[in-house]
């Protein structure tokens, strides 16, 4: 990548990251030299004014120039530190006029994105396009969360009761711009993804190669087709659900992604302009291992193989388990046609396509009983994405 | 050793010195109600340690589960409640009690030359509702579940959410509360013992440094606290009356919460940085033998740093949605905190310059907080320039950027002070050898711990994450092996006290050949502090005007037993 991480801060992907990035050396030399300047200073007086016997201390003066020196000219090189940064600052709050605008909303421990159109991308991935202003416009559905791209540069809080918003404008795809429609097109080990090559990837080291150091693995650990994304995470602390024990980036099943605050992340593509045009066309397609083309999900199997990826991808996995052991909520194996007893003085009812529909979009119509600690938050999925979780949900009842 | 351990049995020691404040009256009934400010003073460091063991228990624990990716020891959530409870430990029942209740409280008064603080009574209330305080939080740990992070930040800790803290955060609230009041009583007690109970001859010029930070301290402590603690019963009746001024779903606002706590949170770094730095004066004088360079700057320093503490708070908050007018304005203003911070060390340089420096482990501690304040502040720059904290807020660059100011500034003057009056508190002597060991493992273990933070926090690893991508592993694991090396050197100096304790050898009334005022009474000190009113002829660190003799053989008019020894 150009330019190339340094030991101290990643590449630079965004149009802002070398301004602030030319602050940050800055700095770090104007802290070099007064460290050298006072380490140098205390270790010659600590050799030379070493106490030795018969050598007697001189009596401290007065120097009331040196005095007003030191007081007075630092103020200087802070007037400019404050008015660089102060600019730096500006320069990343006005967003260009040409700009997309989406929509990003925080949930313990999701990210959902609303593309123009009202297109509501898979959770936990945000596709954008490359070389465009792009305006986050952020809200939060329970605590505070922070948006953070270490690549850009980039880190807003994200409140409940209130919009927040940045911008940034992305300098590279993290895949190569092709305007390819199958897999088959790409070269070996990438993938077709909206007209873009995309390297796949089994660890980080892969996309490391594909597309410098910064990126990772996105999707679920194990996929076939995990590709490179850029990390997005939540800077500011939103705590962890409980019996979270395993590591979100090793294990096979990937189960302690999206459970905690430090796993509250989103998989960043940067895509070409015209890939992002399709996406915004055709909506979030199933994943590329259930189906043949981006776009259409035919039969039981394609679709319950989506809603398996749903599931860990969107978090549901952080409460329900697929296996039958208890957890904060229900498990969904057997839930199907499974009769339901309610708390809320809800009639008693079976756990048909309806009633899973409504337990996604207003989870908190009807709480089953014994299971009221804790809130679950609304998800908005797309018909086809609320038919994939159904279709996984009979299968784990067969 | 028998011979020396028969030597140093301390009855035989403090009748031939006469009365003493640890042999005055015994019993832990005299203890516990005791008035004079040195006991008080010991009880508090017993306390304040006993913190600092606790916190740094939970620090191991942190740094342990960091060491690999995934689970290690513990699960999310309980990594949450460990790294909360070092905090709001390390904050709120060590650091900020540490130097001004546990050091401040038995030497500020001998240091003036005065019989006790102005209020004695007052002192022992204070000290019994730090205990008070610290009891509502350990209340909290056994409860369980507080995972909110130290700075309680709402609606987080109001709980209604997905898993927000239970109740026991309502235990930490009371907790750090009712600590609130321990610490503003001192600090009214202090400014008043300042003002009134001066021994003659003593005037504004003449008054130790250590004695012109604590004062500073104090200040803040009395006009910040109370604000903290408004903002916690707030908090409290957010949780249990739902007054909807914190949280959103009740037309709450998050960000006020994190106005008022940092409007109090900001001054008390300074309530807990100035101390540090009031102790470094005391040493860097001493063991250079030289009168501190521009002493009424470094003096109106600690003011201007007490008064400009209070406008910045917003500089924790450039990323939290505050207006972008608020954010230039709190970035102009941190900027000027750099201003006074910089005087301090400069003159502290002027000092050393021609004096006698000896390599003492007190002054090895102030060494190392020059050193160590100077790394921490100049990385405070890089928080200040707004458009170069947006990157680095909330990842690990902050997390080592404050334990440098935080441990390598006060904790660094706590120890310095305490090896320093270690001989004046309990009338021995330690290890040498054995400090100085120590010392060189805790500088060491700290700068592995936290360098490799900085690097960590630049390059986007956000803080207060339980598990994290393969590339920080290195640098993580770097880090721990840095918190084992300063656990040893801490284990180290635990054993070094402890042996002093035991078998250390009897302190002259003045072993480090000190101008200061503390040193010309006996060690320990007698329980009035002094035989008689001390009249002060000369300032505290006016080495050219000491004779030898008065240097390096005690005050003779106080202790003619170790004269004749001389």
């Amino acid at each position: 990548m150009n330019p190339e991480p340094t030991i101290q801060m990643p590449a630079q992907w965004s149009t802002i990251a070398p301004e602030v990035d030319y602050m940050y050396y800055f700095i770090y030399w104007v802290s070099v030299v007064f460290t050298i300047g006072i380490f140098g200073s205390m270790g010659w007086f600590m050799w030379k004014y070493r106490r030795r016997p018969g050598v007697k201390a001189k009596p401290t003066g007065h120097n009331f120039g040196l005095e007003i020196f030191w007081t007075f000219t630092p103020l200087l090189l802070l007037a400019y530190l404050f008015h660089a940064g102060f600019q730096g600052y500006l320069h990343g709050t006005v967003v260009p006029d040409d700009h997309v605008e989406i929509r990003v909303r925080g949930m313990q421990w999701n990210w959902e994105f609303e593309h123009p159109g009202g297109v509501i991308d898979t959770y936990n991935e945000l596709k954008v396009p490359v070389n465009k202003p792009v305006q986050l416009i952020m809200s939060s559905n329970d605590v505070l969360h922070s948006f953070y791209v270490p690549l850009f540069r980039v880190k807003r809080d994200v409140v409940p009761g209130m919009y927040t918003s940045l911008w940034f404008e992305a300098t590279h795809t993290t895949g190569e711009v092709t305007g390819c429609t199958q897999d088959a097109q790409c070269g070996e080990g990438q993938s077709c993804y909206y007209g873009n090559c995309i390297a796949q990837c089994q660890q980080d080291s892969d996309c490391w190669e594909a597309i410098g150091e910064g990126s990772w693995c996105g999707g679920q650990v194990g996929d076939e087709t995990r590709i490179c994304a850029l990390p997005v995470f939540c800077a500011e602390y939103c705590g962890a659900g409980s019996g979270i024990t395993r590591s979100a980036f090793d294990d096979p099943d990937g189960s302690g992604r999206n459970t905690n605050h430090s796993t509250m992340m989103a998989d960043l593509r940067i895509i070409s302009q015209e890939g992002y045009d399709r996406f915004l066309e055709v909506g979030p397609p199933p994943p590329a291992e259930c189906a043949t083309t981006d776009a259409t999900c035919e039969g039981e199997e394609c679709k319950a193989c989506w809603g398996q990826s749903l599931y860990q991808s969107s978090g549901c996995s952080a409460c329900h388990s697929s296996d039958g052991s208890p957890g904060p909520a229900p498990t969904w194996q057997g839930l199907w046609e499974n009769q339901r007893t309610f708390m809320n003085g809800a009639e008693p009812a079976v756990a048909d396509r309806n009633y899973i529909r409504e337990s996604i979009l207003n989870p908190q119509a009807r709480i089953v009983e014994g299971f009221g600690n804790v809130a679950m938050p609304a998800y908005r999925l797309s018909d086809n994405q609320i038919d994939a979780i159904i279709a996984y949900i009979q299968t784990l009842s067969e | 050793m028998t011979v020396e351990a028969a030597t140093a049995v301390p009855s035989d020691a403090s009748h031939e010195a006469g009365d003493n404040y640890l042999t005055h009256e015994r019993g832990l009934k005299s203890w516990l109600i005791t008035l004079d400010h040195k006991r008080i003073g010991i009880l508090y460091l017993a306390s304040v340690l006993l913190a600092f063991l606790l916190g740094g228990v939970f620090a191991i624990l942190v740094r342990t589960e960091l060491m690999f990716k995934g689970q290690t020891l513990m699960e999310a959530d309980t990594y949450n409640q460990m790294f909360t409870l070092h905090g709001a430990i390390m904050v709120f029942l060590f650091i900020i009690p540490s130097i001004p209740a546990a050091l401040g409280n038995f030497i500020l008064p001998i240091q003036l030359g005065a019989k006790d603080v102005a209020f004695p009574r007052l002192n022992l209330a204070s000290f019994y509702i730090y205990m008070l305080g610290t009891v509502c939080l350990v209340v909290a740990i056994v409860v369980g579940e507080v995972n909110t992070g130290w700075t309680l930040y709402a609606p987080y800790s109001i709980g209604r959410n997905v898993t927000g803290a239970g109740s026991s955060v309502l235990w930490v609230t009371l907790g750090v509360f009712i600590a609130g009041f321990s610490s503003i009583l001192t600090g009214v007690n202090f400014m008043a013992t300042v003002h009134k109970m001066r021994a003659p001859g003593m005037h504004w010029k003449r008054l130790p440094l250590f004695i012109w930070g604590l004062y500073a301290t104090a200040v803040i402590q009395v006009l910040a606290t109370p604000v903290l603690a408004i903002t916690l019963v707030l908090l409290f009746m957010e949780h249990t009356l739902s007054i909807g001024i914190f949280d959103p779903q009740l037309g709450g606002d998050p960000v006020l919460f994190q106005h008022f706590f940092w409007f109090y949170s900001h001054p008390a770094v300074y309530i807990m940085i100035l101390p540090g730095m009031a102790v470094v004066n005391e040493l860097i004088a001493t063991f250079s033998h030289r009168k501190i360079f521009g002493y009424m700057f470094i003096a109106m320093s600690s003011i201007t740093l007490a008064l400009l503490s209070f406008l910045v708070w917003g500089h924790h908050m450039f990323a939290s949605g505050m207006s972008e007018y608020a954010t230039m304005v709190f970035s102009a203003l941190t900027f000027l905190v750099a201003i006074p911070s910089g005087v301090k060390v400069f003159n502290w340089l002027a000092t050393l310059y021609q004096g006698s420096i000896s390599f003492a482990s007190p002054m090895l501690y102030a060494l190392g907080f020059i050193a160590l304040f100077t790394i921490g502040g100049l990385t405070g720059l890089f928080l200040g320039t707004i458009s170069t904290d947006i990157h680095l807020h909330d990842t690990y660059f902050v997390v080592a950027h404050f334990h440098y100011v935080m441990v390598g500034g006060t904790v660094f003057g706590f120890l310095g002070g305490l090896h320093y009056w270690w001989p004046k508190m309990v009338g021995k002597m330690y290890d040498e050898k054995l400090a100085k060991i120590s010392w060189f493992l805790v500088f060491l273990g700290f700068n592995v711990t936290f360098f490799s933070q900085f690097i960590m926090g630049s390059q986007g690893m956000p803080r207060r994450y339980y598990d994290y991508l393969d590339q920080f592993q290195p640098l993580h694991m770097t880090s721990s092996g840095g918190a084992y090396i300063l656990a040893v050197g801490f284990l180290i100096m635990a054993y070094m006290f402890y042996k002093s304790l035991r078998s250390g050898e009897k302190a002259p009334p003045n072993p480090w050949a000190s101008a200061g005022y503390e040193w010309m009474t006996t060690s320990p000190p007698h329980p009035h502090n002094f035989e008689e009113t001390p009249v002060i002829t000369r300032g505290p660190y006016d080495y050219h005007l000491c004779t030898e003799e008065e240097l390096w053989d005690g005050f003779p008019e106080d202790f003619p037993g170790e004269k004749a020894k001389a």
